[in-house]
C-alpha cells in the first residue's frame, strides 16, 4: 500500500485542518468545564477562555446538583431513557421479526407504513399529542414521556431489525422449531439472543436519542419533578433572565454531557454502525 | 399437530407480536398525525373550548403571512447551508481519515463525532456564549486584533441573521455523516484503488472516480437526510438560540409553529403549519430524489 | 378522555365527602356557607357556583372572622417567579396553611410555569388560583378564552380578612372586560429609565427630568465613552413599556385613553401623529448612535448586567430591577429611577403601570378557597410584607413610608401617588399585536425600518386581529 497524501506541504495543510476540527470540537468541553468553576464577576471582567481563578469554585456542582435538583432530573433521565428504550426494543423486535420471517396479508405495507413515518415531521404531532397525552392523564408523568419516546423509536428499531433477523439464518428456527419449541419460545429463546448485536445497536442510538431530546420533554414535562435534563437546561438558560448563575448552568451543562459522552467511548463501535445501518434506506 | 392448528397457531403468534406494538404506534404517533391535519382546519385558540370550523382559512392565511414565507426562505436557506456545508467537510475528513492515511486517524473519528452525542439545547446553550456581544467568545477573539473593542451583535443583524445559525448547525452534523461516509467508503474494495494507482492516479483523480460515485448512494442519503431533519428539527437550536428573532429574521417554520401555538394562541395555525412542513419536506425529498438520481447516471 | 374524566370523578366523590364532612363539623351556621363549600368543588363544570354570588359574600363573612369557615380539599396556587422573587409566595402561602390547617395547599410555581401548566389550563384541569405575571400568560387571552372566573359580583362587596372592602383598598382597579371584572391587581409596579446616580455624580452629568436634558446628557455620555443606552432587545416588550408608551401619552397632551383605544384595536389611534412622533424619539436614540448594539440580541440579565457594570448609562426597565439584580449590583450603585424620559420641559412624567393580577380558575375545584385566599392577600399587612419581600409596591392603598420596604419601592410609590404624574393603568394589548409592536420595535432601532413602516405593520396585523 501507498503511504496516501505525497506532497507534504498539502499533509501538512490537511492535517492542519483536521487538528484545528478537533480542537474546535474539544474545546467547548474544557471550556465548558472551565467556565463552571467561575463566578459571576469572571464571566464579565475576564476574557472567555481565561483559566478560573483560585479558589475554583467547585461548589457550582454541588450546587447545580442539590439547589437545581439535578440529582433527581439525572435519576428521571436515567428512568424515561432506560425505560423507553428498553420498551421500544421490545416492541420493535416483535414486530420486526414477524415481518422479517413471516408472510401474511397486508405485511409489506405495514413495514411500509412503520418506514415511510419516518419522514413525518415529528413537530406537526406535537400539538394533537398534547392533548392526547392531557386526557390520558398521562402529560406529566414519567410513563407517559416514556410511551411517547418508545412509539418515536419504534421505526427506526423496526428498519434496523427487519434487515438484522432477515441477515440470520434460517436454519436455527427450523431447528428450534423440529425440536418442538413454539414460535414464542423461538423468538424468545433462539432469536432474540442472537440478535443481541443488532439490538444493542439500536439500543444505543435510541439512548443517545432519548438522552438528548428536548421539545417533546417540554411541552409533556410540566412539573419539575418529573424533569429531564435537556428540559431542565432550557429551564435554567429561561431562569438566567431573572438570576444570573453562568457558572452552575455552565456545570449544569457538562453534568449532561458526560454521561452520553461516556456511553459513546464505551460503545463507539456500536454507534458508528448503528447510525449506518438506520441511513442506508 | 394438525394443520389447521398450526396455522392458527401461527396467525396468534403474528397477532399478538404485531399488534401490541401497532396499537402503540396508531395512539402515540399515527392519531396524533390525524388530529393535527384535522385541527390546521379549525380557527382554534387552544385554550378556548369552541372550535371554529374554517376549512382552508388557515392555510389561505399562511401565505398571506410574510413571517411565514420568510421562515420557509429561512427553513430552505439553513438545508442548502447545512447540506453544502456538511457535505463538503464530512467527505473531506471521511477521505482524509480513510484513504490518506493519517496517523491518529482513529482517534480523530472518534473526537469528530462528539458534537452529535451532546443535546442540541446544550449546543444551543454555548453558542450563545460564543456570540454573546459583550461576554462571548467570538467577540473577545476577535478584539485580540483589533485596537477598539469588538462589540459586534452576532445574533442581531437587521437581515441575514440566520446566516448565523449555519455554524452551529454545521459543527453539529459533521460528526454524523463523516461515519456514514467512512462506512461507505471502507466497502470500496482496495483493489479498485491499486489499480488506480498503478495506472498513476493521484489522490484527487481516485477521489473523483472511484471514491465519489462508488459512496454517492451514501452521499444521496446523507442529502436527503440533512434535508429532513433541518425541516423537521432546525428549530430547537432557533428556539434556545433567538426565539426566531430579532424582528422575525431567524424564525423558521417550526419556531413558528411553536410561537403561533404557545405564545400567540394560535392553535389551529400552528396545526396548519405542522401540515405545510409535512408537505414541503415531502415534495422536496421527491424533488431530491429525481435531481440526485439523475446526477448518478451521468457520473457513472 | 375516559381514564380523564373517571379519575376527576373519583377525586370529586373523596372531595366532597370531605367537604361535607366539613360542613357538618361547622354546624351549618349559615345555609348558604353550608351550600357553597359541597357545591363549589364538585360543580366545576356548571356556572352555578358563579352565578350564586349571594353565597360568596356571606361565606366571606364568616370567613373574616378567622376560622368561621373550614377550609378542606386541595386547594392549588399557580405563581410565576420572575423579578419579584418567590419569598413573598412562601410566606404568604405559609400564613395561609396556619390559617387553614385543613387546606391541603399545593404550590405551582417557578420562573416557566406559565407554560408549564399551560396543558392543564387547555385540558381544563387547571389550578383554582392563578398571579398571573411574566411571559406567555395574557390575562384578556384568558378572558376571551373563557377560563377566568368572573369576579365582578362577588368582589362588588367582598370583605378582606380584616373587614376592608377590596375594592375600595386597591390602589388601581381591575381592569374591565366589557363591564366584567376576572382579575385583580395584586402589584402596581412602574416601568421606567434607570440610570447609576454615583456614575452621574462622579462624572459630573446632569440627571435628566425630560427628553431635551435627556438627548443633552447622553451626547456627553457618549463623548465620555460610554454608552447611553442599553434595552432587552431579545424582550423588546421592556423598551415598549418603558419608553415607547410613555413616549405615545407624553405627544398626546398626556392624555393615555389612545393607549386603551390601541388596546381594543382602534386602527385610527395608531395612525395618531402622537404615535409617529413617539417613534420618532426612539429614531433621535437610535440615529445619535445612542442605542448600545448589544441590545438586539440580548436577554433581560445580560442587558441589566451592562448597566451593572457602568458601561451603559440608561436602561428601561421596571421597578423590580434593583430586587431582581440584587445578588449582582456592585458596591456604590445608586439606582436613579424616572418613570418617563420623553416628556418635553415642563411637561408631566408619565408612568406606565405594570400590575401583576391574580384570579380565579373558571373550572378551580376549589373556588371557596380560592376565594378566601383572595380575601387573605388584599390585606394591609400582607401588602407590606409584599413591598418587603418582593421589593415592589403592592396594589393595596397605604403609607408604606414607615414599613421595612425599599427605598426606591418607596420612591416609586411616591412617584405613582403624586397628582402631577399622568398614571396609565395597565394596558394589556392582543397577544399578535402585542407581538407585532415588539417586532416592529426591534426593527426601528436596528434602522430596518422607518416609523411609517412601524405603523404599517403594525395596523396591518391589527385590522387582522379585528376580523
Amino acid at each position: 500500500m501507498h503511504s496516501g497524501i505525497k506532497n507534504p506541504v498539502v499533509k501538512i495543510i490537511f492535517y492542519a485542518i483536521l487538528v484545528i476540527w478537533g480542537f474546535s470540537v474539544l474545546y467547548p468541553l474544557l471550556w465548558t468545564l472551565l467556565d463552571a468553576l467561575k463566578d459571576n464577576e469572571q464571566f464579565f471582567f475576564n476574557a472567555p477562555w481565561a483559566l478560573p481563578e483560585v479558589p475554583l469554585i467547585w461548589s457550582n456542582f454541588s450546587y447545580v446538583w442539590s439547589k437545581y435538583n439535578f440529582d433527581r432530573y439525572f435519576i428521571n433521565s436515567i428512568v424515561v431513557t432506560g425505560g423507553s428504550t428498553l420498551l421500544g426494543l421490545l416492541l420493535s423486535a416483535m414486530t420486526a421479526y414477524v415481518l422479517a420471517r413471516y408472510k401474511f396479508r397486508g405485511s409489506g405495507a405495514l413495514y411500509l407504513l412503520y418506514i415511510s413515518s419516518m419522514m413525518v415531521p415529528f413537530i406537526l404531532a406535537l400539538i394533537p399529542l398534547f392533548f392526547l397525552m392531557n386526557s390520558l392523564g398521562l402529560i406529566n408523568t414519567t410513563i407517559g414521556l416514556v410511551f411517547v419516546y418508545a412509539s418515536s423509536v419504534l421505526a427506526f428499531g423496526i428498519f434496523v431489525l427487519v434487515g438484522f433477523f432477515k441477515s440470520l439464518p434460517k436454519e436455527l428456527e427450523e431447528a428450534s422449531i423440529i425440536d418442538g419449541a413454539s414460535h414464542y419460545g423461538t423468538f424468545f429463546r433462539v432469536m432474540l439472543p442472537l440478535s443481541q448485536p443488532g439490538l444493542i445497536t439500536v439500543g444505543i442510538v435510541n439512548v443517545l436519542n432519548i438522552w438528548n431530546e428536548y421539545i417533546v420533554g417540554t411541552i409533556l414535562i410540566n412539573d419539575p419533578k418529573h424533569y429531564t435534563l435537556p428540559v431542565e437546561i432550557g429551564v435554567m438558560q429561561a431562569e438566567m433572565q431573572y438570576r444570573t448563575e453562568w457558572g452552575p448552568l455552565f456545570a449544569a451543562l457538562l453534568m449532561t454531557i458526560v454521561p452520553v459522552l461516556v456511553i459513546y467511548i464505551v460503545f463507539q463501535r456500536k454507534i458508528a454502525s448503528g447510525i449506518t445501518a438506520g441511513a442506508v434506506k | 399437530m394438525k394443520p389447521v392448528s398450526e396455522k392458527r397457531q401461527r396467525n396468534l403468534f403474528i397477532g399478538t407480536f404485531i399488534i401490541p406494538t401497532f396499537v402503540f404506534f396508531c395512539i402515540f404517533t399515527i392519531y396524533p398525525v390525524v388530529q393535527a391535519l384535522y385541527y390546521s382546519l379549525f380557527d382554534w385558540s387552544g385554550m378556548s373550548e369552541h372550535k371554529t370550523f374554517i376549512g382552508l382559512g388557515n392555510f389561505k392565511d399562511m401565505f398571506k403571512d410574510p413571517i411565514v414565507l420568510r421562515a420557509i426562505g429561512n427553513d430552505y436557506f439553513l438545508v442548502v447551508g447545512k447540506i453544502v456545508g456538511i457535505m463538503i467537510i464530512a467527505t473531506f475528513f471521511a477521505v482524509a481519515l480513510t484513504r490518506f492515511k493519517f496517523k491518529l486517524a482513529g482517534f480523530f473519528r472518534s473526537i469528530f463525532f462528539i458534537p452529535n452525542v451532546i443535546s442540541v439545547v446544550v449546543i444551543g446553550v454555548l453558542w450563545n456564549f460564543i456570540y454573546n456581544p459583550q461576554i462571548g467568545f467570538l467577540n473577545a477573539f476577535l478584539s485580540l486584533f483589533t485596537e477598539e473593542k469588538v462589540d459586534i451583535a452576532w445574533l442581531g443583524f437587521t437581515s441575514h441573521t440566520i446566516w448565523m445559525l449555519l455554524p452551529p448547525a454545521v459543527w453539529a452534523g459533521i460528526g454524523f455523516y463523516m461515519i456514514l461516509i467512512i462506512a461507505a467508503i471502507q466497502n470500496i474494495p482496495d483493489s479498485f484503488y491499486e489499480a488506480a494507482e498503478l495506472e498513476g492516479a493521484g489522490q484527487w483523480r481516485q477521489f473523483r472516480s472511484i471514491t465519489v460515485p462508488l459512496v454517492w448512494e451514501q452521499m444521496k442519503v446523507s442529502i436527503i437526510n440533512i434535508m429532513m431533519t433541518t425541516l423537521n428539527g432546525s428549530f430547537v437550536i432557533v428556539w434556545i438560540m433567538t426565539e426566531g428573532g430579532p424582528d422575525n429574521s431567524t424564525q423558521v417554520m417550526g419556531s413558528y409553529l411553536y410561537q403561533m401555538a404557545f405564545r400567540q394562541y394560535h392553535f389551529g395555525f400552528a396545526a396548519a403549519i405542522g401540515v405545510l412542513i409535512l408537505g414541503l419536506s415531502l415534495i422536496t425529498t421527491v424533488v431530491m430524489q429525481r435531481l440526485l438520481r439523475h446526477e448518478t447516471v451521468e457520473l457513472s | 378522555m375516559a381514564v380523564n374524566k373517571k379519575a376527576a370523578a373519583l377525586g370529586l366523590a373523596a372531595v366532597v365527602a370531605l367537604t361535607s364532612l366539613a360542613a357538618c363539623g361547622k354546624g351549618g351556621n349559615d345555609s348558604n356557607g353550608a351550600a357553597s363549600p359541597s357545591a363549589s368543588p364538585s360543580e366545576s363544570a356548571t356556572p352555578s357556583d358563579s352565578a350564586s354570588p349571594s353565597a360568596s359574600p356571606s361565606a366571606s363573612g364568616s370567613e373574616s372572622d378567622g376560622g368561621g369557615t373550614k377550609l378542606t380539599g386541595d386547594f392549588e396556587i399557580q405563581y410565576f417567579v420572575g423579578g419579584y422573587g418567590d419569598k413573598w409566595w412562601k410566606k404568604v402561602i405559609a400564613d395561609f396553611k396556619a390559617a387553614n390547617p385543613d387546606l391541603n395547599v399545593i404550590e405551582a410555581g417557578g420562573p416557566k410555569i406559565n407554560d408549564q401548566n399551560k396543558p392543564r389550563w387547555i385540558g381544563g384541569n387547571p389550578p383554582d388560583f392563578v398571579y398571573i405575571d411574566g411571559p406567555n400568560l395574557n390575562d384578556r387571552q384568558m378572558v376571551e378564552d373563557g377560563q377566568l372566573e368572573d369576579l365582578t359580583d362577588w368582589l362588588k362587596d367582598a370583605k378582606n380578612v380584616d373587614g376592608d372592602k377590596i375594592l375600595d383598598i386597591l390602589a388601581q382597579a381591575p381592569q374591565q372586560y366589557d363591564g366584567k371584572i376576572y382579575n385583580i391587581p395584586l402589584v402596581l409596579n412602574s416601568w421606567g429609565i434607570f440610570w447609576n446616580k454615583a456614575l452621574f455624580k462622579d462624572k459630573g452629568w446632569t440627571e435628566p427630568a425630560n427628553f431635551d436634558e435627556f438627548m443633552q446628557v447622553s451626547d456627553k455620555i457618549k463623548a465620555d465613552g460610554i454608552t447611553p443606552f442599553i434595552h432587552t432587545g431579545k424582550y423588546p416588550y421592556y423598551i415598549n413599556g418603558a419608553f415607547l408608551y410613555p413616549a405615545i401619552v407624553s405627544n398626546n397632551n398626556d392624555d393615555y385613553t389612545i393607549l386603551q383605544k390601541m388596546a381594543t384595536n382602534d386602527i385610527e389611534a395608531y395612525k395618531s401623529p402622537a404615535v409617529l412622533a413617539a417613534l420618532n424619539q426612539i429614531v433621535a436614540l437610535r440615529d445619535k448612535g445612542f442605542i448600545d448594539k448589544a441590545s438586539i440580541q440580548i436577554n433581560h440579565t445580560d442587558s441589566q448586567m451592562l448597566f451593572l457594570q457602568n458601561k451603559d448609562a440608561f436602561i428601561p426597565n421596571g421597578l423590580w430591577l434593583p430586587n431582581e439584580m440584587a445578588k449582582d449590583v456592585p458596591q456604590g450603585f445608586d439606582f436613579g429611577f424616572i418613570p418617563s424620559i420623553t416628556q418635553k420641559a415642563g411637561g408631566k412624567v408619565v408612568a406606565n403601570t405594570s400590575t401583576a393580577t391574580v384570579a380565579v380558575a373558571k373550572k378551580a375545584k376549589n373556588k371557596e378557597a380560592a376565594k378566601a385566599f383572595l380575601q387573605f392577600i388584599f390585606s394591609k399587612a400582607q401588602a407590606s410584607q409584599w413591598a418587603e419581600l418582593s421589593g415592589a409596591p403592592s396594589n393595596i392603598k397605604g403609607d408604606i413610608s414607615s414599613s421595612n420596604a425599599p427605598n426606591f419601592v418607596k420612591d416609586a410609590a411616591k412617584y405613582l401617588t403624586d397628582p402631577n404624574t399622568i398614571v396609565i393603568p395597565t394596558i394589556t394589548f392582543n397577544a399578535d399585536v402585542d407581538k407585532a409592536m415588539q417586532d416592529a420595535t426591534d426593527a426601528l432601532t436596528i434602522s430596518k425600518i422607518t416609523p411609517e413602516e412601524w405603523v404599517k405593520r403594525v395596523t396591518d396585523v391589527v385590522a387582522k386581529v379585528k376580523q
